[in-house]
């Protein structure tokens, strides 16, 4: 029982590395923002799982908790994230920008 | 052992977050690594309060969270709403 929650443990450190290695290796800053923003809270809600089994339910409900508030908050920040990098500046490997036109038109 | 293995995992991402902060190449990049890195360290929190069956330092991730959040959307409206002539040169 506890062999396989550290198992789980494990197994969201490794996915919390995909998310470095990926913050590391990509060449636009849109696909690092996309690897570090979908990875990251993932690897965290897989350690608190696996954390959870060992802890009981006091701690199981602070890890709930948490990760609630992560999963709920961390892809909004994100997102604006993207929207100022969007904003500010421009682009040249992008051959269509659907959303630079849409965006000319409406007021900001 | 096997949770040695997990910190260790959480450690790496940390340290790519960190790399990212410094080399960078504009303010985005540099706030996105801060959340990484947050989230790396609340990783290992969570890993170290398994190893030693202890619940104390749990209540440091509720705050973390909404800490991490709060100063990610922040730094957000600061970095679209630059202005470029009062911007000092780096």
């Amino acid at each position: 029982m506890s062999t396989a929650a550290d198992l789980i443990m494990a197994f969201g450190g490794l996915i919390a590395v995909l998310a470095g290695v990926g913050l590391l290796k990509f060449n636009t800053a849109y696909a690092r923002f996309h690897a570090a923003g979908k990875a990251s809270p993932v690897a965290f809600v897989i350690a608190a799982i696996g954390s959870g089994f060992h802890l009981g339910w006091e701690g199981a409900t602070y890890l709930l908790i948490a990760s609630v508030a992560m999963v709920l908050t961390l892809p909004i920040g994100v997102h604006l994230m993207f929207r100022a990098v969007h904003r500010t500046t421009t682009s040249d490997h992008l051959s269509v920008d659907e959303l630079a036109s849409a965006e000319g038109q409406a007021p900001s | 052992m096997i949770t040695a293995f997990a910190l260790a995992c959480f450690a790496i991402a940390g340290i790519c977050g960190a790399y990212r902060l410094l080399v960078g190449p504009g303010l985005a990049d540099r706030i996105v690594a801060l959340d990484v890195t947050l989230i790396s360290l609340m990783g290992a929190i969570t890993v170290d309060a398994a190893r030693r069956e202890t619940t104390v330092n749990l209540i440091m991730l509720v705050v973390l969270a909404i800490i991490g959040f709060t100063a990610t959307v922040s730094a957000s409206r600061f970095l679209e709403h630059e202005r470029p002539e009062e911007v000092p040169s780096t």
